[in-house]
């Protein structure tokens, strides 16, 4: 038992991987239980990663399914090539051919378009079926793909119900832009990807940039945790922070200090306010601590008195007290 | 005591706090734990937290639960931890492997019960859903902070679906003309274009005198966190001076809106007892002018008027010039027009009203509009 989450943790580290004890139990228990992942957490902490990282340690083909608003079966799951039947009806057409051969012809296999859903249940080996961005679709479509994730079938309308010869390892991830339906979230397992610990994000850039210098992981790692402590609009992540890795290596820096900071801080921060407030704190403190500016939010948010220091500047019902006593 | 009293436990706390454990969650868990190693302490929390924590929000409740049960020093097995904790001992002994198996299903079934809403633990805390508003402790404050987001989010996707509804409407010509290609020209689907809905201008007043200032702070940071559902929202405060607060809302924190209101607006005038009454004319006088048939207007406090004058016909002046005006009332509805609250004068005025004392009824009141 031990050792199969540790051959997935080590498999997942030849995939390009790196995943905690945690992680790696949650995978361990999808494949056991056969049931799909639902990954949450911040933008850019390798949601989408960890999906292709465990089709490449399975070797088994990875099909992707890109969610967005609006998104329906025909998109999803099946569609007919409407285009070609028109086609394929007009070439027929001076054949004098039988019309119920015709008929045959244009709703055969060889004109059935499949969508990413379809396609994933109908190979022949399993597959790794990446759901992106579940919380983009409409409701309708959070409802179908419910027969899907739990009994890995599709019933269309025309066909009947195609089972999956082989069961999909499933992956959905998601923004929490919105909450999705219990009976989705009941079927899933859930996994939370935070913002990892330096220790973790330095082996992710050593993993991910070989050529980085054992130091500059470190510094990165360092500066990038102090810059998630304060109060931004869009936190830099772990696909962030390689960036950033990669652009000083182009710029030839062997270690961080203030001057290249500032030139680079556009590659971390994604909001011109977000840059400003980090531009401030590091021009008037001149290192790159981070601490919170003076009358800042943070400072506030820290400093926030407990309910016995805070004195009620008016308190009505002492007043009536005293009233009633007069 | 066995491990599955003991779990059994563990799943009702966890209800109580307000985590959502159906089940076939409890299934689930019970299926993953056969699996791993309990040795490590990552993989039985991993396998505990993935099958029943569905929701980031909850974690921190999760993790209060689990440290209570299942966190030893670490040169205690988990094993053993089992063995501690119970009185008999035949059940513990078995090897994780031979545990007493995944339940039967009657003894999953037996245990069906979703959150009890009013139950609350033995120690006497309660479910941070229905924990009342006028708290004394911060602890607790915080606690129903962790609950927030999930609400806001719970929220706006129940407002999704609102105004996803009913697209009985104009026919798309363009997108219906190509759809037929499909049928060799004949339009056989007809799609309609989906109504653009007037979204409301809110205009929220609030109490935020220290008696409600709790429930005032929460209700604006749920409101500003809905905003995109609203044209525009305007937040203001008030004790017996009224101001606009709406620039403090960006942030939408409940802890930092508490200070920073009472430190930066001038919410309280010469007196600095609430006055319902001057609020409302004050209002009307220097804001009354934008004030449009497109507003609705919301208004939260316990309408205590310190006994001043209601001047109710200010807030029947509002009324003319807006849409609707909503109260939301931290007390219970029987307390309503007692002392010197003025309820009544002020609800015949209003063209809704709800009794909000906690966190799960402020909920079910927004989601109404």
């Amino acid at each position: 038992m031990h050792n199969n989450v540790e051959q997935i943790k080590e498999g997942m580290y030849q995939a390009g991987y790196i995943c905690d004890d945690k992680t790696a139990t949650t995978l361990f228990l999808s494949e056991a239980l056969h049931k799909p992942i639902l990954v949450e957490g911040p933008a850019g902490v390798g949601k989408t990663a960890i999906a292709q990282a465990f089709s490449r340690l399975k070797d088994l083909p990875l099909i992707r399914l890109q969610c967005y608003e609006g998104i329906d079966e025909s998109k999803a799951l099946y569609e007919w090539d409407y285009k070609r039947q028109l086609l394929h009806i007009q070439a027929v057409a001076n054949q004098q051919l039988d019309v119920e051969e015709v008929e045959e012809d244009i709703f055969s296999d060889h004109f059935l378009l499949r969508r990413p859903l379809l396609h994933s249940i109908s190979f022949n080996q399993p597959t790794v079926l990446l759901i992106d961005e579940i919380d983009k679709v409409d409701f309708e479509f959070e409802a179908m793909l419910l027969e899907l994730l739990s009994e890995f079938q599709v019933t269309i309308p025309e066909f009947g119900t195609i089972k999956a010869n082989f069961a999909p390892y499933v992956f959905l991830t998601s923004n929490a832009t919105r909450e999705l339906s219990e009976a989705l979230k009941r079927r899933c397992l859930y996994m939370y990807l935070d913002f990892p610990t330096p220790e973790l994000e330095e082996r992710i850039l050593l993993l991910k940039i070989p050529e980085i210098p054992n130091q500059l992981a470190g510094q990165i790692a360092e500066v990038v945790r102090k810059i998630r402590q304060v109060r931004l609009k869009k936190l830099p992540s772990v696909a962030e922070s390689i960036d950033w890795a990669r652009s000083l290596i182009c710029l030839g820096k062997e270690e961080l200090d203030t001057e290249i900071t500032l030139q680079t801080l556009n590659i971390l921060a994604k909001y011109q306010e977000d840059c400003i407030k980090l531009d401030q704190m590091v021009q008037t403190q001149n290192s790159l601590n981070f601490q919170p500016l003076v009358g800042d939010h943070l400072e506030m948010y820290e400093s926030r008195p407990t309910s016995e220091t805070v004195k009620p500047l008016f308190n009505p019902t002492e007043r009536f007290k005293n009233r009633s006593k007069k | 005591m066995s491990l599955f009293d003991t779990m059994q436990r563990f799943f009702e706390d966890l209800r109580r706090e307000g985590i959502p454990v159906s089940p076939s969650h409890a299934e689930d868990c019970y299926r993953a734990l056969t699996l791993i190693d309990w040795s490590i302490e990552d993989f039985f929390y991993a396998s505990m937290f993935t099958t029943l924590v569905k929701d980031y929000h909850y974690k921190p409740l999760f993790d209060d639960v689990y440290r209570r049960y299942f966190k030893v020093p670490t040169d205690i097995s988990r094993l053993q931890l089992f063995k501690l904790t119970s009185p008999e001992k035949e059940a513990d002994t078995k090897a994780p492997g031979e545990m007493e198996g995944p339940p039967t299903s009657e003894g999953v079934e037996s245990q069906g019960t979703y959150i009890n809403k009013n139950a609350s633990a033995p120690d006497g805390r309660k479910n941070p859903l229905v924990q009342d508003f006028r708290l004394d402790s911060l602890d607790d404050v915080r606690r129903m902070e962790v609950l927030f987001p999930l609400i806001a989010k719970r929220l706006a996707s129940k407002m999704i679906i609102k105004t996803k509804r009913n697209d009985q409407n104009k026919v798309n010509f363009r997108r219906t003309l190509r759809r037929s290609m499909s049928t060799g020209g004949i339009p056989v689907e007809l799609i309609t274009q989906r109504k653009q809905k007037e979204k409301p201008v809110i205009m929220a007043l609030c109490d935020v005198s220290v008696s409600v200032l709790q429930f005032s702070c929460f209700a604006l940071a749920l409101l500003a966190s809905l905003e995109k559902f609203f044209q525009h929202v305007r937040s203001f405060g008030f004790v017996d001076e009224i101001d606009e607060i709406t620039h403090m809302l960006k942030h939408a924190d409940p802890v930092t809106l508490r200070t920073s209101v009472l430190k930066n607006a001038k919410v309280v005038g010469e007196r600095g007892y609430t006055n319902y009454g001057l609020s409302f004319k004050n209002f009307l006088e220097r804001y009354g002018s934008q004030l449009s048939l497109k507003t609705t207007v919301l208004i939260f406090g316990d309408a205590r008027n310190n006994w001043f004058h209601d001047q109710s016909w200010a807030l029947e002046e509002i009324r003319n010039r807006t849409k609707k005006i909503y109260w939301f009332n931290p007390e219970e509805q029987e307390s309503w027009s007692t002392g010197d609250s003025r309820m009544k004068e002020y609800l015949k005025y209003c063209d809704g009203y709800f009794e909000v004392t906690n966190l799960l009824q402020m909920e079910e009141a927004f989601s109404q509009f």
